[in-house]
């Protein structure tokens, strides 16, 4: 489906320049953290109080001062690094790198199913908003617009209030074969931000693809489709749906990184249905900032990483394909 | 009276490209008379437009000129840069590519200006038509109070006035007399109340009245050469018939000199004096409109006027070149007359390039075929698949390498059209 | 159906587009504007003919052409083809006329979809339309011719389905089966598609169909299609490919790999497949080099023939035209102003607008640039608000004046621009006369100044001067536009100069060449003498 010209085009692009390699290259490792956390991760991100003091304990190579109230009387000492513990453990005494780990899990899966829930959506609705026009049109794109009027969070809050939380746990296979014992036997998939967020970002697929629909359905060879009697949704299939995927791929890309965002926003709120996810970790450690503050940075920087390179994945896969659009059509 | 104005020599102009380098013309040679008009024509790829832009300096990278000399005969320009580019002058004429750019440039619009195919395209939406011509009179005003000076034309038409203009309606760029003349200049094209149509904007406009404005913006800096490209090609016929009436009343009355780039061989027919035909970035047939026209010598020339359906007369069978137009990549160019493979006449002589040779016409005729020098004989002739089907497999992607010629696209891969063989005479 | 009835018939075809049509204008109370692309058009096409329809852009052509083929709903007529009308059409009725005409669109580039490869095109119509058909009462049969061999120990079976490649006749498709022994037969190659071989006989058919031959007591010999459906359309491509003039080993490849010339043949393969009677070609050659178009006219010109085609070409260009049509309309702003065969129309052609038309077209021959010629000022007027009467009378170099003005046709043109643009309202006071001459008040001129300022006016206005008494009325007119009473002015100028061709949209008379020109119109001219020529 993707002709040769696209491919040599994404190749031009991605020699010429270093960020889409970059962003590879980290989006990779977030992906390759994500899929083998249970052998990556050192400990259960679950299991509370690896050390049963109260403190948090931070990264390797950092230590702080804390103190101890004895008598009445302030005892300062000092808080060491545990090797055992890459970036620390958080206030509850859980391992940071694991909860990185499992927090990514979490992100990518809310991203990758999020954007496919609005793809599903969005698509199908564009497009047959475009393609017929009219009057369906109007119809159709008062909604979209009614959904573009709130503001994406206020909405998504509004229906986690109707649906309630939903937490689906899904089977880890790499558990379940025995290769990471002691690792949660489940992945919690937030089912109700997931849910939420696809419904929240749906409106942008159906606007991208109604624009492509518009501009199609006057294409001549769908005229010409038509006029050997082929059926509305035989065009809408062969047609209109393969012609108008190239913005759409941009689109989810960068939607992906804006719906980790949003997940992660949802679930500093308190509004996740795991506490494994990075969002939930950067408002659990917020109150500690001052002293441990790697309880909310470490996630925070897996947030801004995964985020940056899909985006610049996204401007590479959208310099690469949108002046092909045109370029397959003016052939020279 | 009859004074060269302008003399291309040897001009190459290359594309260096992805798929290699693109020869868009070669080895050219043009003479322009003063008050002549002179039409290059030539179908989608054969190099007319690069000619063009070549001839006025607008070729931008991957272009690049590579090699020739454009003479351009301006006494006062002559004297101007004698002290400081001795080697660039001879006479009253000037070489343009021996001069620093920034000389070249301050001759568009006074001595050369160009007008295109598509005028909706050349106009800034949302300005209005009057505002655009005042700005060019003004350009070229402020030029010619400074002499040879681009200072006078980019730096006082900054960003930061541009932004003060809008702020402060007094510190306009454009003075009043510009817009005045901007009127007139719209008048002298046959826009109908000027006055009111200055301020109009060019959505307002319809396509025969934009290409209209368009000359007349051309005409700003009252030019010594009008470069055509394709000026009438998006026009429909009764508009197109206006617009070449008024090319040639304005020629007439300022004895300007028009250099017409175009595909359609009866607007030269109807405007030009002399005329190249184009084939393959090179100029294979040149002549006064009758050498052309009645006593071509090249197979292409006869070709392209054997395409035309006949207007007068009805019925018969067209004979079409066979073939799609050739690449102009340098290694799918080889040493031969690059017509041969889809020539009719082709003869084993063809097999090596062909050097322009004296035509049957007047002194001005000039052929790039060896049927100049003798006739056609059967028992020399090349067999009819002797470049075989394969011989030019180049794909559409090589032509054009920053589309240029995109107004009609151009015919450029396998030779599979029909009965390719059969065609030939 | 005889002969002589058309094959297509178009009758009062209407199609507008509306602007300002949606719900929010609705809102706000604006009224949907008409844009008038094609008005009330009628047309013949005889079966084998080529009808051309001639005319400058938006003129509604293509429009016609897409109505035609039901491509648009139209807003009113009727086009029937075959006899019976296009828009009543339903389920099977539509499917045969969606496979009996066709199109060809202009924009090679546009016209093939750039994601399927050529073979997914050109197999697209047989596709939809279940191609190879296959009629279950169509009764198969072999002749059977033997050599070397006894007919009476062969025995033939053919499959139902052969009527898929055999064309029946009454009712019976017969295939051609050959049997020989192998000593006549030669060698043959057994890979080779309806031939087979088994102990000491061979076995053909002369159809493009598969054979098996099998050796017991007798032999047999069993004729099937032989190929799965997906092979048979492919095949079929391919034969249109080559019809067309390409070569069959691209069906791969996608559309942007070939040029201009190659995709309109392409587009031309794809509106072949299902052997249509009809085809509408939309500028097929407009986006092609002269050389290319050349060869694309000469195959569209074969495959006429070959096909007993009736096209139905849509050009703007004039010397296509006259090469390839039969009969040619030509439209102006929506509507016919003349049909007529080829050679009358363009040899003699009757309506102002045809004849321009013709006299813009610059001939590539040395003697152009002395050729007399006519060519029209202004433009096109737009399709929102078309003129009254006759749509061309706002360009039309012979206009029709009042019985006894004793002006000429170049004034009289003048005097109808100045009265349009005082019934339009376009005429700037503000700019009249030198700096500060006239006041203006609420942008009206003074009652005292009036007269001066309609003088200075009518200088700005009118290149020609008018006799005494028109002088009068002109500047009487334009006193009452300074004054600002347009109403006043516009009356006052109509009723001197009001020409029939503004009051009566002139009729395509039923006749051979028919033309809509008031000049030709009899009875107008008894009533009102026609113009002097300029």
């Amino acid at each position: 489906m993707i002709s040769d010209r696209i491919k040599s085009n994404l190749r031009q692009e991605f020699k010429t320049s270093l960020l889409p390699k970059v962003g590879l290259v980290i989006l990779i490792a977030i992906v390759f953290m994500a899929l083998f956390a249970p052998v990556l991760a050192t400990h259960n991100p679950n299991t509370t109080g690896h050390f049963d003091d109260g403190n948090a304990y931070p990264p390797i190579g950092v230590s702080y001062d804390s103190y101890e109230v004895v008598d009445g009387e302030r005892e300062p000492y000092t808080v060491e690094f545990s090797s055992d513990h890459y970036l620390g453990t958080n206030n509850v005494g859980q391992d940071v790198f694991s909860r990185l780990l499992y927090g990514a899990r979490t992100s990518l899966l809310v991203g990758v199913l999020g954007t496919g829930l609005a793809v599903l959506m969005g698509v199908p609705f564009g497009l047959v908003s475009g393609y017929y026009g009219g009057r369906v049109d109007d119809a159709m794109m008062r909604v979209a617009d009614v959904m573009l009027a709130f503001p994406s969070l206020v909405l998504a809050l509004a229906l986690i209030g109707v649906f309630g939380s939903m937490s689906i746990p899904v089977p880890d296979p790499i558990v379940t074969a025995g290769f990471a014992e002691g690792m949660p036997a489940a992945t919690t998939l937030p089912g109700t931000v997931t849910l939420v967020v696809g419904l929240v970002t749906w409106v942008w697929f159906a606007r991208v693809a109604r624009g492509e629909a518009m501009a199609i359905r006057n294409e001549e060879y769908v005229k010409a489709a038509r006029s050997l009697g082929a059926s509305n949704a035989t065009i809408l299939l062969k047609h209109v749906l393969p012609n108008s995927l190239t913005p759409v791929i941009v689109l989810a890309t960068i939607q992906v990184a804006a719906i980790i965002l949003l997940e992660s926003s949802l679930s500093y709120l308190g509004f996740s249905g795991t506490t494994l996810s990075w969002g939930y970790e950067i408002q659990q450690g917020q109150d500690y900032l001052r002293t441990a503050w790697w309880v909310s940075t470490v996630p925070g920087i897996g947030i801004v990483l995964s985020v940056i390179s899909i985006n610049l994945l996204g401007d590479w896969l959208r310099d690469s394909l949108d002046p092909n659009i045109e370029g397959e059509g003016g052939g020279a | 009276m009859t004074e060269d104005i302008l003399r291309v020599n040897g001009l190459s102009t290359r594309f260096f490209t992805e798929q290699g380098q693109v020869n868009a013309v070669s080895d050219l040679d043009l003479r322009i008379e003063r008050g002549e008009v002179v039409g290059i024509v030539g179908e989608s790829g054969s190099g007319k437009s690069v000619t063009a832009r070549s001839v006025i300096d607008l070729i931008e990278s991957p272009g690049e000129i590579t090699e020739g000399e454009i003479w351009f005969n301006e006494p006062d320009l002559a004297d101007a840069v004698a002290d400081d580019y001795p080697e660039a002058v001879d006479g009253s004429f000037v070489n343009l590519l021996e001069v620093p750019k920034q000389v070249r440039r301050s001759l568009r619009g006074s001595s050369f200006s160009m007008i295109f195919q598509d005028p909706e395209s050349s106009f800034n939406p949302s300005l209005t038509v009057g505002e655009q011509i005042a700005e060019a009179v003004e350009v070229q005003q402020r030029a010619s109070a400074n002499p040879r000076s681009t200072r006078a034309k980019t730096q006082e038409y900054s960003l930061g006035r541009l932004m003060l203009s809008t702020v402060l309606p007094s510190k306009k760029y454009v003075s009043e007399a510009s817009r005045e003349r901007a009127i007139e200049l719209l008048e002298l094209v046959g826009i109908p109340d000027p006055v009111e149509r200055a301020d109009e904007y060019p959505h307002e406009y319809s396509g025969g009245m934009l290409q209209r404005a368009m000359i007349a913006q051309a005409l700003a800096g009252e030019p010594d050469i009008l470069v055509a490209d394709e000026p009438t090609t998006a026009l429909d016929v009764t508009i197109q018939a206006q617009v070449l009436d008024l090319l040639d009343d304005l020629q007439d009355e300022t004895g300007m000199t028009i250099l017409l780039i175009t595909h359609n061989l009866g607007v030269v027919a109807r405007m030009c004096n002399r005329v190249g035909v184009m084939y393959a970035g090179e100029i294979v047939e040149r002549g006064t409109l009758e050498d052309v026209f009645d006593d071509h010598v090249h197979p292409y020339t006869e070709g392209l006027l054997g395409s035309i359906p006949d207007l007068e007369s009805a019925g018969g069978r067209l004979e079409p070149i066979p073939g799609n137009v050739p690449s102009l990549l340098d290694h799918e160019m080889p040493d031969r007359c690059y017509f041969a493979d889809r020539c009719p006449k082709a003869m084993e002589d063809c097999l090596s390039h062909p050097p322009e040779y004296e035509g049957r016409g007047t002194d001005e005729h000039e052929v790039r075929c060896v049927l100049a020098t003798q006739e056609y004989s059967e028992a020399r002739a090349l067999s009819a698949d002797y470049f075989g089907k394969d011989d030019r497999t180049a794909v559409d992607k090589h032509a054009d390498p920053d589309g240029f010629e995109d107004d009609v696209q151009p015919e450029r891969a396998e030779s599979t059209v029909e009965g390719s063989g059969g065609e030939r005479r | 159906m005889s002969a002589d009835d058309p094959l297509v018939r178009v009758d009062g075809l209407e199609k507008y587009f509306w602007e300002n049509d949606s719900v929010l204008d609705r809102l706000l109370g604006d009224d949907p504007v008409p844009v008038r692309a094609v008005d009330g058009v009628s047309f013949d096409i005889r079966p084998g003919e080529t009808l051309g329809l001639v005319g400058e852009s938006g003129c509604g052509k293509s429009t016609t052409g897409e109505t035609v083929l039901r491509l648009q709903e139209p807003t009113d007529g009727d086009v029937a083809f075959d006899g019976s009308s296009v828009y009543d059409l339903e389920g099977k009725s539509l499917t045969e006329f969606r496979r009996n005409a066709q199109v060809v669109f202009q924009d090679p580039f546009s016209s093939l979809d750039p994601r399927m490869t050529i073979g997914g095109i050109v197999t697209q119509p047989l596709e939809i339309h279940d191609w190879p058909w296959t009629d279950a009462d169509v009764e198969s049969r072999a002749e059977l011719r033997t050599d070397g061999i006894s007919a009476d120990i062969v025995s033939v079976t053919v499959d139902d389905d052969v009527d898929k490649l055999v064309s029946p006749v009454d009712g019976v498709a017969t295939v051609h089966v050959t049997v020989r022994s192998s000593d006549v037969a030669g060698d043959v190659d057994p890979d080779e598609r309806g031939i087979a071989e088994a102990e000491g006989a061979v076995a053909e058919v002369a159809e493009d169909l598969s054979i098996d031959v099998e050796r017991g007591d007798g032999i047999e010999v069993h004729v099937s299609v032989g190929r799965s459906t997906k092979q048979l359309r492919l095949d079929r491509a391919r034969d249109l490919l080559e019809r067309v003039g390409l070569s069959v080993d691209q069906l791969d490849r996608y559309p942007h790999e070939f040029s201009g010339g190659q995709r309109q043949r392409i587009g031309i393969a794809r509106a072949l497949a299902l052997e249509p009677e009809f085809m509408v070609l939309d500028e097929p050659t407009s986006a092609l080099d002269v050389s290319v178009q050349a060869q694309v006219l000469n195959l569209l010109n074969d495959l006429q023939t070959e096909f007993d085609l009736t096209y139905l070409l849509i050009s703007h260009d004039l010397s296509v035209i006259r090469h390839v049509c039969d009969r040619v309309a030509v439209m102006y702003l929506g509507e016919i102003v003349e049909i007529g065969p080829v050679d009358e129309l363009f040899e003699d052609p009757k309506h102002p607008y045809t004849r321009a038309l013709l006299d813009s077209v610059p001939r590539a021959s040395t003697d152009e640039r002395d050729r007399e010629r006519e060519t029209l000022s202004g433009d096109v007027p737009s399709p929102r608000d078309p003129p009254s009467g006759c749509r061309f009378r706002t360009r039309c170099p012979k206009v029709i004046p009042p019985a006894d003005l004793e002006i000429d046709q170049e004034t009289f043109r003048e005097l109808m621009t100045l009265r349009e643009r005082v019934e339009s309202r376009d005429i700037s006071l503000e700019t009249v006369g030198d700096e500060d001459e006239f006041d203006l008040e609420g942008g009206t001129v003074v009652a005292a100044d009036a007269d001066a300022f309609a003088r200075a006016l009518k200088g700005r206005l009118l290149e020609t001067e008018l006799p005494p008494r028109h002088d009068e009325i002109v500047e009487d007119a334009l006193a009452s536009v300074a004054v600002g009473d347009w109403e006043e002015a516009t009356e006052r100028l109509r009723e001197e100069y009001e020409s029939v061709c503004e009051r009566q949209n002139p009729a395509l008379e039923a006749d051979d060449h028919p033309v809509a020109c008031h000049l030709y119109d009899e009875e107008a001219g008894r009533r009102e003498a026609p113009a002097p020529e300029r």
